[in-house]
C-alpha cells in the first residue's frame, strides 16, 4: 500500500450519537480529527455531523446502523476507503440487553447472543474490516468496556461476560496486530451518567454519577500517547492515576 | 474537606506580596514553622539540616516553571491565557481570564478561533466541572511561542510582576509546571551544602503543577478539585526511599506535588516506578502511605492542599500550628514562609 498521505488524521466512532461516543466524537472533532460515525437512530447522528462540521471544520462522514449487521460494517469498511486511512478506532456502540436486567442464570440465550453479538463478535470485526487502514496509520483501537467486566454484579451478568470476553479479545488483539503496527487497549470509562446506565437502573436517581464528560482529561491524554506503548493494557478512565509502562 | 474543622482566624493572615528577597532577605531566611504532633518551634529556613536526622532523605519535585501566561486576544479584545497542563504539543488545558486579578471565563465558542502568543488557538471542549478551565488547540509550537511572548502566571496579590528566574527552585530540571511548585523554593546552595554535609540525601521526581487559581478562594464550588497532573517517579528514586525505610529513616517530602506523585506510584506491592497522570486527592479519608514529614507551605482554607495535610496530621495539631502561624504573622503564598511537619 501507498504511504500515507498527510491530511486530517480519521477516526471511528461507533455508538457516537449519544453519551460517551458523542462526548468523544465533539472531542476529536475538535481535535481536528476527520470523524466517522455510527450509530442505529440516524437522525440524532446526522444532528451530531452537522454540528461539529459546523465548529470545527472537520469533515464527518455519518452512517446509521447497528454494528451487528455485516453490511452496516461494509459500509464503514467503504467509509474508510474514502477517507484512505483510520488513525482511531473507538468501538463504543454497547448493547445492554433487556430490561429490566434479569439474574444470569434466567437470561435467555437469544439475549445472550445479541449482546455477545453486539459487545464481542462487533468490535473485532470492525477491525477485521478497516484492518489494512489502521495498519496504515500505525493506528490505536479503543474498546469500551465496563467495570460489570470484573464485578460479577447481579442483574449485570450477560453484559458483563461480553465485556469481560472484549477485555480479553483486546489483549489477544494487541498481541496478534502487534505485528501490523496495531495497538489495541479497552477501557473501562467508570459509572457515568448515560441513558444506557438510566435503562438499566430503572427509575433510580442517577444524578450522583458523573455525566460522560468526566472523563474527557483521561481520553484526551489516552489519545495523546504513543499507541504502541499503551498497547495490550487496559485502563480505568476516572481512577487516580493513568500510566504509560516505563 | 477539613474546612469548618480548623478554626483559624484565615482573614488575619498576612500574604505574601513579593519575593523574600525584595525584603533584603535570602531565599533561605524565610521563616520555618517546625510540627512535630501538638510541640510547635519556630526557625528560620536555613536551620533546616539542623531539624533533620543524618537518616532522613528529602523527595523535591525536579519540575521547572514555564512562562505559561500567555497574552490572547479574541473578537472581544485582549485576554490573558494561562496555561495549566500540556496533553500533546498542540493540546493543552489552560485557564482564560481578563487579568491577573480579574478570574474568568472569558466569553470563546466552542471552535471560535482566536490569538494567542502569536498563535492561532481555539477552544475545543469544556474542562469537565471548572468553567475556567478547557482545552485549547494550537497551531504551532507552543513551547516556542511561550518561551518568547510568556510570562510567569501571577495573581492580583503581588505587588510586582516577577521574573521567571525567581520563581526556578534549585532543584528544577524538567520544565512544565504552570506555577512554581512553591515548596523547593527556600531551598539554596548552602543549605544543600549544609544537608549534605549532615549526610542528609535528597532524591527527585517529577510533578508539573498546573494553575492553581482554583485554590485561590475565586470559585467556592470547585475548591476540593485536583485535576489531572503529569508526574513521575524515577527508578532510582524508589530504590533510595527503599533502603532509607529499611535503615529506620525517615522519608521527608518537600511538596505537596511530591506527596501526590508518591502516593500515585503506590500500588498494591509498595512503591514503584512510575510514570503518567495523577489526579490523587488525598485527604484525612485517604491517608498517606509514602511520606512520613512533609515541607510545604502555609495554606488557605479549603484547599486541596490543606486537605492533604489533614492526612499527614492530626486536625487539632493543624489548627494549633496555623493559628500560631496567623498569631506570629507568619506569611502566605508562594514566596511566603514555610512550615514543616516531622512525626511527633
Amino acid at each position: 500500500m501507498a504511504p500515507i498521505e498527510p491530511g486530517a488524521r480519521v477516526a471511528v466512532i461507533t455508538g457516537a450519537s449519544r453519551g460517551l461516543g458523542a462526548m468523544l466524537g465533539g472531542f476529536l472533532a475538535g481535535e481536528g480529527y476527520d470523524l466517522i460515525i455510527t450509530a442505529r437512530d440516524g437522525a440524532p447522528l446526522r444532528e451530531r455531523a452537522e454540528r461539529w462540521q459546523r465548529d470545527f471544520r472537520v469533515r464527518v462522514d455519518a452512517i446509521a446502523g447497528n454494528v451487528a449487521d455485516p453490511e452496516h460494517r461494509a459500509e464503514i469498511e467503504r467509509a474508510a476507503r474514502r477517507a484512505r486511512r483510520v488513525d482511531v478506532l473507538v468501538n463504543n456502540a454497547s448493547e445492554l440487553g433487556p430490561t429490566p436486567l434479569s439474574a444470569l442464570i434466567d437470561a435467555s440465550p437469544s439475549a445472550f447472543a445479541d449482546v455477545m453479538a453486539v459487545n464481542l463478535v462487533a468490535p473485532i470485526a470492525i477491525v477485521r474490516v478497516l484492518r489494512p487502514w489502521l495498519a496504515r496509520s500505525s493506528g490505536l483501537v479503543v474498546n469500551v468496556s465496563s467495570d460489570a467486566a470484573r464485578g460479577g454484579y447481579p442483574g449485570w451478568g450477560v453484559y458483563g461476560a461480553s465485556k469481560a470476553a472484549l477485555d480479553l479479545a483486546s489483549s489477544t488483539l494487541a498481541a496478534e496486530l502487534r505485528a501490523d503496527g496495531i495497538s489495541v487497549v479497552a477501557v473501562d470509562p467508570g459509572d457515568m451518567r448515560t441513558d444506557m446506565a438510566q435503562r438499566a437502573f430503572g427509575d433510580a436517581d442517577l444524578s450522583g454519577r458523573p455525566p460522560p464528560e468526566a472523563t474527557l482529561p483521561f481520553w484526551a491524554w489516552l489519545f495523546a500517547q504513543p499507541p504502541e506503548r499503551l498497547s495490550g493494557r487496559r485502563f480505568e478512565a476516572q481512577a487516580e492515576a493513568w500510566e504509560v509502562p516505563a | 474537606m477539613i474546612e469548618g474543622e480548623l478554626a483559624v482566624p484565615w482573614s488575619s493572615r498576612l500574604e505574601a506580596v513579593a519575593p523574600p528577597e525584595d525584603r533584603g532577605l535570602a531565599r533561605d531566611g524565610v521563616r520555618l514553622l517546625v510540627s512535630r504532633g501538638d510541640a510547635l518551634e519556630h526557625h528560620r529556613f536555613r536551620d533546616l539540616p539542623q531539624l533533620l536526622r543524618p537518616s532522613d532523605l528529602l523527595v523535591v519535585n525536579q519540575s521547572g516553571t514555564w512562562p505559561a501566561s500567555l497574552p490572547a486576544r479574541s473578537e472581544r479584545g485582549p485576554f490573558l491565557l494561562n496555561l495549566s497542563t500540556r496533553y500533546a504539543p498542540e493540546v493543552w488545558v489552560a485557564e482564560s481570564r481578563f487579568g491577573p486579578a480579574e478570574p474568568g471565563p472569558v466569553p470563546l465558542g466552542l471552535g471560535e478561533q482566536f490569538e494567542a502568543a502569536g498563535l492561532r488557538a481555539e477552544r475545543i471542549a469544556p474542562f469537565p466541572g471548572v468553567d475556567r478551565l478547557a482545552f485549547y488547540r494550537f497551531r504551532g509550537d507552543v513551547e516556542a511561542a511561550m518561551r518568547r511572548h510568556g510570562g510567569p502566571i501571577r495573581y492580583g496579590y503581588l505587588a510586582r510582576p516577577v521574573p521567571l528566574a525567581e520563581y526556578q527552585t534549585i532543584f528544577a530540571r524538567v520544565d512544565g509546571s504552570a506555577e512554581m511548585p512553591s515548596a523547593g523554593r527556600p531551598f539554596t546552595a548552602r543549605i544543600l551544602e549544609s544537608l549534605r554535609a549532615r549526610g542528609i540525601r535528597w532524591v527527585p521526581i517529577t510533578l508539573h503543577a498546573g494553575v492553581s487559581s482554583l485554590e485561590r478562594g475565586d470559585a467556592p464550588s470547585d475548591r476540593q478539585l485536583t485535576y489531572p497532573e503529569p508526574f513521575e517517579v524515577p527508578a532510582e528514586t524508589v530504590q533510595r526511599i527503599e533502603r532509607t525505610r529499611r535503615t529506620g529513616g525517615r522519608v521527608i517530602a518537600v511538596g505537596t506535588t511530591v506527596v501526590r506523585a508518591l502516593e500515585s506510584a503506590t500500588g498494591p506491592g509498595g512503591l514503584r516506578a512510575a510514570r503518567g497522570f495523577t489526579q490523587a486527592f488525598l485527604h484525612p479519608g485517604r491517608p498517606m502511605r509514602t511520606a512520613d514529614g512533609l515541607v510545604t507551605g502555609l495554606h488557605d482554607r479549603g484547599s486541596s492542599h490543606l486537605s492533604l495535610l489533614a492526612a499527614l496530621a492530626p486536625a487539632a495539631s493543624l489548627e494549633r500550628a496555623y493559628r500560631a502561624a496567623v498569631a506570629e504573622g507568619y506569611a502566605w503564598h508562594e514566596f511566603g514562609d514555610s512550615h514543616l511537619i516531622l512525626p511527633s
